[in-house]
């Protein structure tokens, strides 16, 4: 018998795509459906805090003189 | 009221509404060399607030080791090697010292508006624009000291030759210039001439806004002690000259250095005879010297803003006050005038030095210098005597002439240091190729040329590593040693002095006797903090070339930089964000699209007629690349004749146009040829090396054509840290007023004709390569580069046993592997790198099994 659930549709590059699986892989409970290489179903709940995780691990990327600067 | 807030400053503030300086740290650390009464707890919330806190607090705990001999944690690190950090401790302090004292210069009448809150401590809008605003060039920011020049003001380029003496350049992008002024460019300004009111008068006449008083007590407490007290070699006897009979006076009743005196009144007058008359002789000299002109630049400068009392000027006038202390007691006054805050400026009056035999050398009458070049000269010889310190110029913009030149104009004994054997044979062949240099006056000193000049004075060439060696000597070069120790020499080059480790300068410059030092860079930056050291050792920064300038005259070529993202592929970024960090490193280079991009740009390019070097850090990957697109490629392994081989190839047979260079051709491979340079894969967040690198094709030979350009790209990896490094990298090029293009879609990538890794498959077969490649193959090459050491380790079992493999291909490398005396050791590493890997995969299991 079909179940409805409702979800929020991400549509992302694949390396994101990547990124919110490895935020996925501990709990398992933010992905409902990979659908392909560049759209995702998600749980809506979880959209924020797949937004700050992204936000944070992106950041890790970038290189900020002005960090380096308050550093030394 | 400035003045009592200066007092207050390391008790912290008594001022209860406004934002704290300090920091609780400081105040802690402080409390019993202090009286802290006039603290006030109230401010607690404010801690953190105040911005700069961190820095400031910082310099509270250095001082605070200078004054009380304590050791914070910080200061414990960087205090191992004492005397030079005391110093450079002071320095930073006197630094720091005037970004707190002057906060607050607010008048009283000051009314803050309603925006002042937002800028805090920055608020600077006390200080009205002078009417004629517009027409003044620069704005010098009363807090720290740093000076932002409009350059494109009609006066900039003489406010620029102004700044690069008493400023450091810190940013020169082609608008907004921005420069620092720090104890130690003031320092330098100094010890060219310049007088601490002639910096100020100037200053104000080019700053938008009366000068602050900050900024005017900053510059008369930094400059009012330096360069005052010199330290004059003549006759190889060691003089102590002053020009002020004051602090002649304080020097001689000083514990230390009274007592070292070599005391005769008659000796100390005598002395001062001969001083007076040869200044006047070094000067006389000096004018007829159409080479080195020192007043050049003021010249240029009185013009514009109006008369200038020189230094120079006066000086000559004055009776100067010397007197002698022995040779081997230099140190110690040294050592002590830094203690009492009258560092001595070191001067070689190499006109009047008849003890040391002349050697005949000149400028072939064909040599052309560039007027940055004599520029660059002029700051040395600025009194008719050769003054110690560096010169910065961009990589093939000719720093080898500069010191050439400066070999010439002292015409003693020279010896030149660099970094490898193949930059040794430069410096010599152009040597005899740019002077009247006799090739029997010529000696080389390496690992397989051990040669002695026979005439009584001569060149000697030779590297660091051999200098500076500790270990057992063979026989001949022992003999070479006690030579170059033996005896005086007027004049040492060092080159690329930004790579030597500051111990292995100490002992070089402590077995040579030179009387004058120089030291040659393109890039006065280092990831660690050591680059202050080389102030001490050598001396100060000297000139600093404007890169932008020299490139817009033709003296370089005109690079288009672009940094490539390459996006991970969907499998590839998978097991990147499973690995760890040395293996996430191997993905990102290895990334297909990265592959991609880099074989479209060859193509494009070789279409185009460009001769195209790639550099890859990481060997294993320069293997992959080359190999899959059929190029010759070099790295530290690869055997001299070999190298040879595909260099001369590459200049001379247009069928060979791309060519693969690990790290060893970062720098000191000279080839004019290349026009284009791909960068697959660095040495983390090195500036240098991206700086060293861009210079393998500023030499272009094609580069005063018509609308030509060279082109630097740097293929990165999309979201990963590559990205984070290639930012960091890149900041010392933007410094210099270089821009990036991101280029994120090289349009007809995809459509290319046998593109590689085109396919699903091909890119997992890729990646389970790459995926059984063990960490070795992620490390970056062994050499002998400084830092190479950042960034490794990682402990464990499987660690320590593929550590002794990878020791003995650092160990030839150390030992100067690229030599011929290694030649086997070399060609069998090659086969040792294929044969051994599955081998330590299979150990590498074994042990995870455990």
């Amino acid at each position: 018998m079909p179940r409805a659930r409702k979800g929020a549709l991400v549509k992302c590059d694949p390396s994101i795509k990547a990124l919110i699986i490895q935020i996925d892989t501990n709990k398992n409970d933010i992905i409902l459906e990979e659908l392909d290489d560049t759209h995702l179903l998600v749980d809506p709940a979880k959209v924020e805090f797949i937004k700050s995780e992204l936000n944070r691990l992106m950041a890790q990327n970038i290189y900020d003189p002005l960090d380096e600067e308050e550093e030394s | 009221m400035s003045e009592h807030q200066y007092q207050t400053r390391s008790k912290g503030t008594t001022f209860g509404n406004q934002d704290l300086d300090f920091s609780d740290d400081s105040v802690a650390t402080n409390n019993s060399d202090y009286d802290i009464e006039g603290f006030d707890e109230e401010d607690d919330g404010d801690y953190g607030v105040s911005q700069g806190t961190k820095s400031k607090n910082g310099a509270g705990t250095r001082k605070n080791g200078n004054n009380g001999g304590r050791k914070t944690g910080k200061n414990a690190r960087v205090s191992k090697v004492s005397s030079t950090n005391e110093t450079l401790n002071k320095l930073a302090a006197k630094d720091q010292n005037f970004l707190h004292g002057l906060q607050r210069d607010a008048p009283a009448d000051f009314v803050p508006d309603v925006v002042s809150g937002l800028f805090r401590a920055s608020d600077f809008s006390y200080l009205k624009l002078k009417p004629d605003h517009a027409s003044r060039p620069l704005w010098i920011s009363p807090g720290d000291a740093r000076v932002i020049l409009e350059s494109f003001s009609p006066l900039a380029e003489q406010a620029q030759d102004f700044l690069v003496t008493i400023a450091e350049p810190i940013s020169r992008p082609s608008h907004i210039h921005e420069y620092k002024i720090t104890a130690y460019s003031l320092y330098a300004a100094v010890s060219v001439g310049l007088e601490t009111d002639d910096i100020i008068a100037v200053l104000d006449r080019l700053s938008k806004v009366p000068v602050a008083d900050s900024i005017t007590n900053f510059i008369k407490s930094a400059t009012v002690s330096y360069g005052k007290v010199k330290l004059v070699i003549k006759h190889n006897r060691y003089f102590v000259e002053t020009s002020q009979a004051e602090i002649l006076q304080m020097l001689l009743k000083d514990p230390v250095i009274g007592a070292l005196r070599i005391d005769s009144e008659t000796s100390a007058a005598s002395a001062a005879a001969v001083n007076q008359s040869s200044k006047v002789d070094g000067t006389d000299a000096n004018g007829k010297d159409a080479k080195v002109d020192p007043h050049d630049v003021e010249a240029v400068f009185s013009s514009v803003v109006g008369e200038l009392q020189l230094d120079d000027d006066n000086e000559d006038i004055d009776a100067v006050h010397a007197f002698e202390i022995a040779n081997e007691s230099v140190e110690i006054v040294k050592k002590r005038c830094q203690e009492i805050d009258y560092p001595v400026l070191e001067e070689y009056d190499f006109r009047n030095d008849h003890r040391n035999p002349n050697l005949d050398i000149d400028l072939k009458p064909s040599t052309q210098i560039r007027p940055y070049q004599e520029k660059s000269l002029s700051k040395m010889f600025g009194n008719g005597r050769a003054r110690s310190g560096i010169i910065v110029l961009p990589c093939g913009a000719g720093k080898t002439l500069v010191g050439i030149t400066a070999a010439c104009t002292i015409k003693k004994s020279v010896i030149v240091l660099c970094t490898s054997s193949v930059s040794v044979m430069q410096w010599r062949q152009q040597f005899l190729q740019w002077c009247t240099l006799q090739p029997e006056n010529v000696a080389v000193f390496t690992s397989d040329n051990k040669e002695m000049f026979q005439t009584e004075s001569g060149l000697v060439v030779s590297t660091y590593s051999m200098v500076a060696n500790t270990r057992n000597r063979s026989h001949d070069s022992q003999k070479v040693m006690d030579f170059l120790t033996g005896r005086e020499w007027g004049f040492i080059i060092l080159d690329e002095v930004h790579v030597v480790p500051a111990a292995m300068f100490r002992r070089v410059v402590t077995t040579i006797a030179a009387h004058a030092k120089l030291g040659l860079t393109a890039t006065l930056v280092r990831e660690d903090d050591k680059i202050s050291d080389l102030n001490f050792l050598i001396g100060p920064k000297l000139y600093e070339a404007n890169w932008m300038e020299l490139s817009q005259k033709g003296h370089i070529a005109n690079v288009q930089c672009a940094e490539v993202w390459c996006p991970m592929t969907a499998e590839f970024y998978q097991e990147y964000l499973r690995e760890n960090a040395r293996k996430r490193m191997l993905l990102y280079i290895m990334n297909p699209t990265k592959f991609q991009a880099c074989q479209f740009l060859i193509q494009y390019h070789e279409k185009r007629g460009d001769k195209i070097i790639v550099f890859s850090d990481n060997v294993y990957a320069l293997q992959e690349y080359a190999l899959k697109l059929g190029k010759p490629f070099i790295y530290g392994s690869t055997p001299q004749q070999e190298r040879m081989n595909i260099l001369q190839n590459f200049q001379f047979n247009d069928q060979i146009n791309t060519i693969f260079l690990s790290k060893v051709g970062d720098t000191s491979i000279d080839l004019p040829e290349a026009t284009c340079l791909i960068q697959i894969s660095s040495h983390y967040g090195s500036r240098r090396q991206e700086a060293q690198r861009l210079g393998r094709i500023l030499r272009a030979k094609r580069r005063n054509d018509e609308g030509f350009n060279a082109f630097f790209y740097s293929l990165v990896s999309k979201d990963t840290q590559e990205m984070y490094y290639s930012t960091k990298r890149q900041a010392f090029l933007v410094d210099q007023g270089y821009a990036f293009k991101v280029i994120t879609h090289l349009h007809g990538m995809e459509t290319l004709p046998n593109l590689a890794y085109s396919t699903a498959r091909e890119r997992r077969e890729l990646l389970q390569e790459v995926l059984l490649k063990n960490e070795e193959a992620a490390g970056i090459e062994t050499g002998d580069d400084a830092d190479n050491s950042v960034g490794r380790g990682g402990p464990g079992n499987k660690k320590a046993k593929s550590k002794a493999v990878r020791g003995e291909g650092s160990l030839s490398g150390l030992a100067g592997g690229e030599d011929m005396a290694y030649l086997e050791y070399s060609s069998n590493k090659n086969k040792d790198l294929r044969d051994h890997h599955p081998l330590i995969r299979k150990m590498y299991y074994r042990n995870m099994k455990k």
